[in-house]
């Protein structure tokens, strides 16, 4: 019993970690890496929930959210890709933006009420013991979000456009050679990885909370870039990781219910020491699997 | 996959005329032609700088020419950028490929050849990359990732993506056998007859002129930038007069070096007991190397760059541990040690890239001088620089060199300058020990003679000089005794005055197969 | 393909094309400078505020009197160290982003040694063996970071951000149990510090001695990296690495002790918000202060004395943002979208020359 609480837990609140680090992982795999993730979220939670507050369609919410996390990313692409300016500076300052302009438009809606997204239950498949409890019993953008991860794999390593977008965080002076503009596949790569971002802090205020906190992120967006790492920019391994991100947070939640004596504090760290753990553990046996563009960006040399 | 025959009666596919191109002030080609038949082979020989890879730049589109027209077709056309190049028919295969190592075989090709859409049909393209490559032996796995494959087979792969490209009918091969072991270096040759055949017009640029006797039906020699000797393969008496050509009459300089055979030899100042070096990708790059070099004399490395030179370097160095082996400086052993301890020892390193390695951005010259040159002198808390400046003033290697002014930033010298500085930086040291790699690239023919008189003024004093070059009229001028990497190994010693350059050529070039 | 065109472009020297090519910069300057301002009026204008008056009030706030000017330099005084903590790193060619956590568990420590050793501590041991207490804090959780760099080759950026959480968490453990003060009604702080240990304030304002420590830290900072042998090492490694492997540097001991460096100055950071202004921990003490502080130092170029000044921008835009708050009801934390505006600017303009 608290095992699948635990569990379902995981992928409830590890969800929009999970979006925001398929997000980030599409804007990494073509050479950019965005730490305005954390913006992006924030700007979809509001954005999302504002809409929903106003429509009372989730589903516009979503949209919504998810353009208002594309925007954010947009500023990242211009300034990065265009301007060249530097990576982690550019993603830092987006963060305090996001900030920002969240808390002031969020203002107004720190004590709305919605009904948002609640879950819905497979029919047939949720009956079953343990495992329908597990994966059968979630809001509809949690389901979306596990269909997501294959397709995006699918997208990264079976298609023309995969291939063009990892070529331009890999080499993009081979894609150039093809005859294709690097900078409009990374634009487009940063853009989509703000979409699903903002979807991600959608999934955060109108399906799992359903409320408007300030800061509601709590730093998910940068632990969703730390899990690209650690996921060694492989979709269903970012899944993995924010799932594991996710249990640490359900964990803290059974463990307070239960009333067991540890300290809720521990229980919070753990996932971001897990992240770092799990980074360590990589980095151990690592073969070179950053992409070469993303390199640069890390050891300096890219941007200035 | 065959060349599309638009059979006009014209025999070449390609015609250049008068091609020129000026780099600021350097000229690399000047007026230079070429024609290039269907179905045939055309060697462009000569030496590192005679402007071979900027002319085939010119044919593939990477720069446009200053002067001069290409005609295709009976038709004057436009070759910049890459991608109309491409659209005439005109492929490349690049020394270092352009590939994603990261990616699969499929994907590679893939990227280069598919244009439409979002998606591509990997199962046709495979079956194509197969069907190539089972044509002219270029045995290639879609599947495998690049960076598995060896250099011969990354070859092979950029061969295969330049035959899928629609419509190739001239592959342009930049030094293609510089990657490939003897072998492989037949099956290639192999290779460019059945391309041949198949009417594919090929220009094989290389410095090898067995391979070009072997296979060329015409040949380019340029020197300076400009052709100095074209013939039909027919016409060519023999391999000496191609190299002839290319050194231009120049004789190899009689060596200007006093020799002090006669004396007892001097003691070893570093000696390497069967190292083993291995690579960025853990890779061995040498095998089981034995070296010694004395005091006071220069022992010359001759190699193909890319041969393991950097590493060694590195490994003398202390920035790079050797696997295995004993590496002693003096009667200290030092392998395992760090570059603090290798400068203690009084070795000093001038490297292949200054400009990427040494060059501190914002730092002027008297600022690098104090990096591996100077002592840091110490005033109060801070650095006594009106002592360091008035050093570098009094010091004759400022003066022989030419150094610029030492306020300048060094990152904003020409590459000449920068070459300089390292060099002057390295001399005023006073090392015991000093490993210099290739010192007169990028250096006009005086200041080249001045840095060779230095080193050779530098063993006299008695430093021990390890000397890296390409250059074999340099090597053979300066070196007391040679050594040879190649093949992952290291020949020798030999002594100039009992070998000759074709010998040590033919090690550089055979990596002592046949040896 | 860096092929050589300047030289013919230099040559014509016409007067007339030289004043205008001086004169553009200027202006460009001037258009960055300005247009973060003008785009947050016309913002705060549609929502129905007066930005001229806000503007105003924002310069009447910091320079109108003694009172205010002072509250903007307290603002500015943390600002300014965890900017050094981000600006020395910079120099070595590192990205350190955990101030934030730094600071906090400099607050930690010295509020720690404040409460359970120094209490009866007369302030000329009391001040310092706090201030020590911060530095180790700060030093001690920036040795994580640097530890995890050099043992494990984990990119700092991100440890030094995730451990930003961490220390966060931390603090809230040791508030929420053994530092919690029994007076407090189970409210989350620590004990009050003795008064002795407060920092000697100037009258009429709350602004304290920490200022001139952080300043002096800034010269200090400034002249080992221009003045001293150390110094030079740490701008050759963050010129080039490969040249400092060349020159025998120890690159990895630089690293670690230039990281621990700035967490000791972030730290200190944390020691004056405490023995400064709080005068006791709360789980938030100091937030955010990390965060702008790396973005003051980017401001600055990572050049220390630069860094005053960017300090005190910053923190005259929050103390605006304070006055935002109880004036218009906005919240105080929408004055970080004209600080990223800011900042949008000055990183779309790029920079001539490199750090």
């Amino acid at each position: 019993m608290i095992l699948s609480d635990i569990l379902a837990g995981a992928l409830r609140s590890g969800t929009s970690v999970m979006l925001a680090s398929q997000g980030e992982l599409l804007s990494e795999r073509a050479g950019v890496i965005n730490l305005g993730t954390e913006g992006s979220m924030l700007g979809g939670a509001m954005g999302g929930f504002a809409v929903t507050v106003w429509t009372g369609n989730p589903w516009l919410g979503t949209l919504a959210g998810g353009l208002c996390g594309l925007l954010v990313a947009a500023i990242h692409a211009y300034l990065v890709i265009v301007r060249k300016a530097n990576q982690l500076a550019t993603g830092l300052t987006l963060m305090f933006f996001g900030m920002g302009i969240t808390a002031f438009f969020g203002r107004s809606f720190v004590s709305e009420r919605i009904v948002g997204f609640n879950p819905v239950p497979i029919p047939w498949l949720s009956d079953i013991p343990f495992l329908g409890d597990v994966l059968f019993r979630h809001d509809p953008l949690t389901y979306l979000s596990i269909l997501l991860v294959p397709c995006l794999w699918f997208l990264l390593f079976r298609t023309r456009l995969g291939i063009m977008l990892r070529a331009a965080g890999e080499r993009e002076e081979v894609l150039f050679a093809s005859g294709i503009n690097p900078k409009l596949v990374r634009g487009a790569a940063v853009l989509a990885g703000g979409f699903l971002a903002g979807i991600g802090g959608v999934q955060l205020s109108v399906a799992y909370t359903h409320s408007w906190v300030e800061n509601m992120t709590q730093g998910r967006g940068v632990v969703a870039v730390a899990l690209v790492i650690f996921a060694s920019w492989k979709p269903a391994r970012a899944m993995l990781g924010a799932y594991l991100f996710g249990a640490a947070q359900a964990l803290q939640l059974t463990v307070q219910q239960q009333g067991l004596p540890i300290s809720p504090f521990f229980l919070f760290m753990l996932p971001y020491l897990l992240t770092i753990a799990a980074l360590l553990l990589v980095e151990r046996r690592r073969q070179s699997s950053t992409p070469e563009g993303l390199g640069r960006v890390f050891s300096g040399e890219a941007g200035g | 996959m065959e060349p599309t025959d638009l059979s006009s009666s014209n025999p070449y596919l390609l015609e250049a005329i008068g091609l020129t191109k000026r780099f600021g002030s350097l000229t690399a080609n000047l007026g230079v032609n070429l024609k290039v038949r269907r179905g045939s082979i055309h060697a462009v020989l000569g030496e590192n700088g005679a402007g071979k890879s900027t002319l085939m730049k010119m044919l593939y589109g990477v720069y446009a020419p200053d002067d001069g027209l290409i005609r295709m077709d009976d038709e004057r056309v436009v070759l910049h950028p890459p991608m109309k190049a491409r659209g005439k028919g005109i492929g490349m295969v690049f020394q270092d490929f352009r590939l994603i190592p990261a990616m699969t075989v499929l994907d590679n090709v893939a990227l280069a050849v598919s244009r439409e859409g979002w998606r591509f049909r990997r199962k046709e393209l495979r079956e194509r990359i197969l069907e190539v490559s089972a044509k002219y032996g270029l045995a290639v796995d879609p599947a495998a990732e690049v960076w598995q494959l060896d250099l011969g087979q990354r070859q092979r792969l950029e061969i295969v993506k330049t035959l899928l490209v629609p419509h190739t009918r001239l592959i342009i091969f930049d030094e293609p056998t510089s990657v490939l072991v003897p072998q492989e270096v037949d099956a290639f040759l192999n290779m460019l007859g059945m391309l041949k055949r198949d009417g594919y017009g090929i220009l094989l640029i290389t410095h090898k002129i067995n391979e070009v006797m072997a296979c060329a039906d015409e040949v380019t020699v340029l020197r300076g930038g400009q052709v100095a000797y074209s013939a039909r393969r027919e016409e060519i008496p023999d391999g000496d007069s191609l190299i002839a050509a290319m050194m231009g009459g120049k004789e190899l300089m009689p060596i200007s070096k006093p020799r002090a055979e006669s004396e007892a030899p001097k003691p070893e100042a570093l000696t390497l007991e069967r190292i083993v070096i291995k690579g960025d990708h853990g890779e061995t790059v040498l095998q089981e190397a034995e070296m010694s070099l004395r005091a006071g004399e220069i022992l010359g490395v001759a190699g193909i760059s890319g041969n393991g030179q950097r590493e060694l370097a590195e490994t003398l160095f202390g920035l790079r541990r050797p696997s295995q082996g004993v590496l002693r400086i003096g009667d200290r052993e030092l392998q395992g040690r760090g570059v603090q301890a290798f400068m203690e020892a009084g070795v000093s390193f001038v490297s292949e890239d200054p400009l990427k390695e040494s060059v501190v951005p914002g730092l002027s010259i008297l600022e690098h001088m104090v990096l591996d040159g100077y002592p840091l002198a110490p005033k109060r808390l801070g650095v006594d620089w009106a002592r360091i400046r008035s050093r570098l003033s009094a010091s004759p290697e400022a003066k022989a060199l030419a150094l610029a002014d030492p306020d300048r930033k060094a990152d904003r010298l020409s590459g000449g300058n920068v070459q300089r500085m390292v060099l002057t930086r390295a001399l005023v040291r006073g090392p015991r020990i000093l490993l210099v790699s290739y010192p007169s690239r990028g250096l006009d023919i005086g200041t080249t003679r001045t840095i060779q008189q230095r080193l050779i003024a530098l063993a006299e004093q008695g430093t021990a000089v390890l000397l890296f070059s390409e250059d074999l009229d340099e090597l053979f001028k300066l070196s007391d005794r040679l050594v040879v990497l190649a093949g992952k190994r290291l020949h020798g010693p030999f002594r100039p005055a009992e070998t000759d350059a074709a010998a040590i050529g033919r090690l550089m070039l055979e990596g002592g197969e046949s040896a | 393909m860096k092929t050589d065109t300047t030289g013919a472009v230099l040559v014509p020297a016409d007067t007339a094309l030289r004043l205008r090519e001086r004169i553009k910069p200027a202006a460009w300057t001037a258009v960055i400078v300005l247009a973060p301002f003008v785009l947050y009026g016309l913002f705060l204008s549609a929502y129905g505020i007066n930005p001229i008056q806000l503007y105003v009030t924002m310069v009447k706030s910091a320079f109108g009197d003694l009172y205010g000017f002072g509250e903007v330099l307290i603002k500015a005084t943390p600002i300014l160290l965890t900017g050094l903590a981000a600006a020395l790193p910079a120099k070595a060619g590192l990205v350190n982003v955990g101030g934030e956590g730094q600071l906090a568990i400099g607050a930690l420590f010295s509020t720690w040694f404040a409460v359970f050793y120094l209490n009866q501590a007369p302030a000329w041991i009391g001040i310092p063996a706090m201030l020590l207490a911060g530095a180790l804090g700060g030093g001690v959780w920036a040795a994580i970071t640097a530890f995890l760099k050099v043992k494990g080759r984990l990119n700092e950026t991100i440890t030094s951000l995730l451990l930003n959480y961490v220390a966060t968490f931390t603090v809230g453990f040791f508030v929420h149990g053994l530092l919690k003060d029994p007076g407090s009604f189970n409210w989350p702080f620590s004990p009050e510090i003795s008064p002795a240990l407060r920092l000697p304030v100037l009258n009429g304002t709350r602004l304290h001695v920490g200022f001139a420590i952080a300043a002096a830290l800034a010269a200090v900072v400034w002249f080992v990296l221009a003045k001293t042998r150390f110094g030079f090492r740490i701008r050759v490694l963050g010129g080039n690495r490969l040249a400092a492997e060349r020159a025998g540097f120890r690159l990895n001991a630089m690293y670690f002790w230039v990281l621990v460096a700035a967490g000791m100055l972030a730290g200190i950071a944390g020691m004056i918000e405490i023995a400064g202004i709080e005068g006791r921990l709360r789980p938030a003490t100091g937030a955010n202060y990390g965060y702008l502080g790396f973005l003051a130092a980017w401001m600055a170029w990572n050049h220390p004395l630069r860094l005053m000044l960017t300090a005190f921008l910053i923190g005259m835009i929050g103390v605006a943002g304070n006055s935002l708050e109880i004036g218009s009801g906005l919240p105080s934390s929408s004055v970080h979208i004209l600080m990223a505006l800011v900042l949008f600017f000055l990183l779309g303009a790029g920079r001539r020359g490199k750090r």
